[in-house]
């Protein structure tokens, strides 16, 4: 996510109308958000239920997508899917980015010893291997979406807030905070109404392009045994189910993945789309 | 130059009690995260989890090891040992952690050392081709970064075997030493690696192109050629340098999955069993080796920049 | 032992018909004749089973030491497929009319590979070290909880002298956790003898480089095969590889491009898959002791009511997901015990699956009340299932039979939770009594197992809290024919006690049962003459060879 920083960097000389990229990547939210909110509308089978007589089918008619080894239609299991990772990929973002927010804006803001502090505890957690941090919550809290979205969020929030403080420290000795200083605005008032604001509409960028990472870290847990609980049909749990099968069943692998991979670049190129915009608002 | 010197020195200084703050920490958090999980560590010794230790055993192994004591006097044991550079003794494996670490280190860094300059590689590549070549060009570029940073982990590696090992068996689908089983493993980190560096660079080489210095080099009567690796390349990298340092953490925890799937031995697989055991000195053992790495990771880095970019050196 | 840690990362699961399974211990593919074996060269097994700690299955005593120690140790006695017990380094034995001591002529022409004699006095030396807390054995030093001393009354008879008599004996002393090993090599420090114990196998450990592969060379001086054994003489492979490949899919690929010749764990799809390779054979060996079924724990709500646990089992349709998901390499079980013990009794006709009789148990347990997501309801208490899942020791496709029967006990209206969880998580969960339904599979040889798992004294905790009579079992009936079993000396009298135990478990719809404890090894064609020990089912490479 880091990463991201830079590419934001960039300037656009002009403004566009939307591409063709654009315009795929938001009939795929569209997609997205449907099937999050109302699944039953683009797949009203049930998720869940089993037909073990017909598992392992090959997408035809009846499954474009194939069935898994329970006879569940792969299809249904994705969209319904939509709502949990979305969700994981959502909610854990935001965790990671409200600690970063709360720790990038102390270090920025208050002083250096609180910088020093906070400086420190940042490059704690950094210097802990972001899995091992998932992993010891997990093994601690038990396993589950919601752990699995905390630990996420959590071994994300590092990196959101070095790049917030970053964020801060160049907007503080910008001309027009300068400015409030000069005119004798306290420290809370030029916080709140002008670096803050300025700090925080490039996060919203940010924050889609987050939320691919944090649905591909969640998959990783459901590799090591440690994510969803079944039956439920988060996509990493899916794909690290059909990775098993990966040789005689591709399908039940490749779906998912695919849907993990057009979130991600749907929420990349909408990401960019909007802060091109906001750059030329 | 006694002034410089004595500058270099107390930044020196900082440094070092900066990096030994933080290993006294990741040390703290580890061994009071690994005693919040559920489990006896007493198991952990007595051949794992489950085993029926008789309660002689048990009782022996509980004094032995001093679990029967207050959880602080347990830290302050622990972090005493640490401080005279003695990582314990393994519960499970039954050996000094610090020779089991320092023998899966080397495995491990190979690895995310050769991933890191492939990814390197791949991502200077992939940007300066579809910076010089037009939209089409930015565009697959850009599509197949995105992709490649959206690639789990174990998914690529099952991928990568399926395709390299079982159909044109043409890579061994284990890593048990030998160039040839390193080719799939550096490959499933590098991918996704090359995905996000590669966003990186093609951006803010994007951006160095068209910036002051590379029109006046371009004003200059300079080669295309010669702006572009010289001036544009080494703004551009900048951002990406700084990256690698936070890229070496991510790969220790691709680490874990990898050396998995490959059967290869390492610090990652290392942890992944530790964890499972309850081993606590090994889990503390590993975790402050990567913190030791990535600190070194962190200096090379800022020493990079700053050989990259003239102007740091003044700062 | 509750076969531990038998893979850190087991996954992959399966398909299609494959018929031959019963206790089968040789290959199932086409074995054609193949000429006269020959002597040399390397194998590589690969086994999907942690690496053990310690290579000296006395200390803790696991089934990943059991596999790999079979290869450099031998135990007294052996047991055939027949489940006769047959001599190894004991010639014969002779129990006392009492049953409270037995006397074991040794084979007189033995020696371990460091040069020390095998005798009496070794023998001696090994039961005081399993016997002795420092050495930290678990496994072993259950199996001789009745023997409270050793005599060496010649240098070729050793006597062991029991507390009351134990009808078991014979076959704990056939397990690889009570190998004889050489009594200098046990005088050295326990980390020595770990990385390298010394005993009379075929084979002996040369070197252990820890997280990457174990080196076993021939032992040229080998003189005592079991009776079963295919050969005399020395081993023909020169040197075997031993490595660990925690990744199902990865050993998989390992033995299909022929870097590796064995491997272990072999997962139901790749078995399939294997089925129509020419260069790929299958070996099935299921463990001896318990079956693996599902323990309902009868010692609090819901399943402290027999109609509840009745219930739970008619509602589960296990026989259409064992078949899609096994895909004919595992056939269904109705015993508490493995097929592979001839005590074993089996009842199908308990275990059939009937929904109607399901919802008939439950209204007349008092859970007649529906709440809005389709469960039932008793007190305002929903009817609620806590199922923690190790995934170390559930492969995959078992952990989809599990979800398979979830999804059909909601219909009569159980709400099944399913807990994935790592192996320490798992054992904390079953010790703090977190639990409505588990599956934990045991092995041991012989039906001595269901005092083990089924005794009312197996639920109280160890120390370590751990129990192994997981559906908490608490029937002074059943406690009696397991204690008079354990000391019959009578084997029809003794059979017939055991039958009679397993009824009352099975008609207690204590345990829903699935199938054998999967057991299967895949090899490549040119190895040939691998079996497996029908003591506990581990391969034994003395008798193979390489045919390339």
């Amino acid at each position: 996510m880091q990463a991201e920083l830079a590419t934001r960097s960039r300037q656009f000389t002009r403004a566009r109308r939307p591409g063709a990229a654009e315009a795929v990547a938001g009939v795929l939210a569209l997609f997205f958000l449907v099937s999050a909110i109302a699944p039953q509308v683009l797949a009203p089978g049930d998720p869940l239920a089993i037909h073990p007589l017909s598992a392992f089918t090959p997408p035809n008619f009846a499954h474009g997508f194939g069935t898994d080894e329970s006879g569940r239609d792969i299809y249904t299991r994705v969209v319904h899917g939509t709502q949990y990772s979305l969700l994981i990929g959502a909610a854990a973002t935001a965790i990671g980015l409200s600690l970063g927010i709360l720790l990038g804006t102390l270090a920025g803001m208050f002083g250096r010893v609180v910088d020093f502090t906070v400086n420190r505890f940042l490059e704690v957690l950094f210097a802990f291997p972001g899995l091992l941090l998932a992993l010891l919550f997990i093994v601690i809290f038990g396993p589950g979406v919601a752990t699995a979205t905390i630990a996420v969020g959590l071994s994300t929030a590092p990196g959101y807030a070095r790049i917030i403080r970053a964020q801060l420290r160049s907007v503080r000795s910008a001309a027009f905070v300068e400015a409030a200083t000069v005119l004798g605005r306290t420290r809370w008032q030029i916080l709140l109404r002008h670096i803050l604001p300025n700090t925080l509409a490039p996060l919203f960028v940010l924050a889609t392009l987050g939320i691919g990472q944090a649905i591909v870290w969640a998959a990783t847990l459901s590799y090591l045994g440690l994510g969803a609980e079944p039956p439920t049909a988060e996509w990493g749990a899916m794909l690290s189910a059909g990775r098993t099968y990966i040789t005689s069943a591709w399908w039940m692998s490749f779906f998912p993945g695919l849907f993990i991979v057009l979130t991600a670049v749907t929420a990349t190129v909408l990401g960019r789309s909007i802060d091109r915009r906001m750059r030329h608002a | 130059m006694p002034r410089v010197l004595a500058r270099s020195l107390r930044r020196l200084t900082a440094r070092l009690a900066g990096a030994v703050f933080v290993l006294w920490m990741v040390a703290t958090v580890t061994f009071f995260a690994v005693r919040l999980i559920p489990g006896d560590p007493a198991q952990a010794v007595l051949g794992g989890p489950g085993s029926q230790a008789s309660p002689e055993a048990l009782a022996a192994v509980t004094a032995e090891y001093g679990f029967d004591q207050p959880v602080i006097v347990q830290y302050l044991a622990q972090l005493g040992r640490l401080a005279t550079g003695d990582l314990g003794t393994s519960y499970a494996l039954n050996m000094d952690v610090a020779p089991l670490v320092l023998s899966q280190l080397g495995g491990t860094l190979l690895l995310a050392v050769l991933a890191l300059t492939l990814a390197w590689l791949i991502a200077l590549g992939l940007a300066t081709w579809s910076t010089r070549g037009g939209t089409v060009a930015s565009r697959v570029g850009s599509s197949l970064e995105i992709v490649a940073a959206a690639l789990p982990h174990f998914w690529l590696a099952t991928s990568l075997i399926v395709v390299f090992s079982i159909w044109l068996g043409v890579f061994p689908p284990i890593s048990t030493g030998g160039v040839a089983g390193l080719v799939l493993p550096v490959l499933t980190l590098a991918i996704p690696l090359a995905g996000f560096l590669g966003q990186v660079m093609r951006e803010s080489l994007l951006s160095a192109l068209e910036s002051p210095f590379v029109l006046s080099a371009r004003a200059r009567g300079e080669s295309e050629r010669g702006v572009r690796w010289i001036h544009a390349l080494r703004h551009a990298s900048l951002p990406a340098i700084s990256l690698s340092g936070w890229a070496f953490g991510s790969l220790i925890s691709g680490a874990v999955v990898v050396e998995t799937i490959f059967a290869r031995p390492g610090l990652g697989r290392t942890l992944l069993n530790a964890v499972t055991l309850r081993d606590v000195p090994v889990v503390i053992g590993v975790v402050m080796i990567v913190a030791v790495a990535y600190i070194l990771m962190t200096l090379l880095t800022d020493a990079a920049s700053r050989l990259v970019d003239p102007r740091l050196r003044l700062a | 032992m509750p076969a531990p840690i038998r893979r850190l990362f087991a996954t992959t699961a399966g398909i299609v018909a494959l018929g031959l399974l019963v206790a089968g211990c040789t290959p199932s593919g086409p074995n054609e004749p193949v000429g006269e074996p020959r002597s040399g060269g390397t194998l590589t097994y690969a086994s999907g089973d942690a690496e053990p700690s310690c290579l000296d299955p006395h200390v803790g005593g696991n089934f990943p030491q059991a596999l790999v120690s079979a290869q450099y140790l031998e135990s007294l006695v052996s047991r055939d497929t027949d489940g006769k017990i047959i001599p190894w380094l004991a010639e014969s034995w002779t129990p006392s009319e009492d049953g409270l001591s037995w006397d074991f002529t040794l084979r007189d022409d033995v020696t371990f590979t460091d040069g020390t004699v095998f005798d009496a006095a070794a023998v001696q030396a090994n039961i005081a070290h399993l016997q002795d807390p420092t050495t930290l054995s678990s496994t072993g030093y259950l199996a001789l909880g009745k023997v409270t001393g050793t005599e060496a009354v010649s240098p070729t008879v050793v006597r062991f002298t029991l507390s009351e008599p134990d009808s078991a004996l014979l076959e704990s002393l056939s397990q690889p956790w009570l190998a004889i090993e050489s009594p200098t090599a046990l005088k050295r420090s326990q980390d020595e003898n770990c990385a390298a114990p010394v005993g009379t196998g075929p084979f002996i450990v040369e070197s252990w480089v820890k997280q990457n592969a174990i080196t076993l060379v021939r032992n040229d001086e080998y003189s005592s095969p079991p009776e079963d054994a295919g050969h005399s003489g020395p081993a023909y492979l020169g040197t075997v590889i031993w490595r660990f490949i925690p990744d199902s899919a990865s050993r998989y690929a390992a033995l299909q491009s022929g870097e590796v010749d064995v491997i272990d764990n072999a997962q139901p799809d790749t078995i399939v898959q294997a089925a129509q390779s020419d260069s790929i054979e299958h070996l099935d060996s299921p463990r001896p002791g318990a079956s693996n079924r599902i323990e309902l724990n009868s010692g609090q709500a819901p399943f402290d009511d027999v109609r509840v646990r009745e219930a739970f089992i008619r509602s589960a349709n296990v026989d259409d997901a064992v078949s899609s998901l096994f895909q004919g390499t595992a056939t269904r079980s109705y015993s508490a015990l493995s097929s592979v013990e001839a005590a074993g009794v089996s009842n199908a006709a308990l275990f059939g699956y009937d929904p109607a009789a399901a919802n008939q148990l439950l209204d007349a347990a008092g859970w007649n009340e529906t709440d809005a997501a389709g469960y039932r309801v008793k007190d305002g208490v929903r009817l609620s299932v806590e199922f923690p899942v190790s995934t170390n020791q559930s492969i995959p496709a078992e952990q989809s039979v599990f979800e398979q029967i979830q999804a059909t006990a909601k219909e009569t209206g159980f709400d099944v939770t399913l807990a994935p969880m790592d192996l320490s998580s798992w054992y904390a969960a079953l010790a703090s009594n977190d639990y409505d339904a588990v599956s934990a599979p045991y092995t041991k040889v012989g039906p001595d197992v269901l005092r083990i798992l089924y005794h009312s004294d197996s639920i109280v905790p160890a120390p370590s809290g751990y129990f192994a009579n997981l559906a908490q079992v608490n029937d002074p009936a059943i406690d009696e024919l397991l204690t008079t079993a354990a000391r019959a000396t009578d084997a029809a009298e003794r059979t017939s006690l055991y039958a009679d135990a397993q009824n009352r478990i099975l008609e207690g719809f204590y345990i829903l049962p699935l199938y054998d404890q999967q057991n299967h090894y895949l090899l490549r064609s040119d190895v040939v003459g691998m079996r497996t020990l029908p003591t506990v089912a581990v391969p034994t490479l003395y008798d193979a060879w390489l045919n390339r």
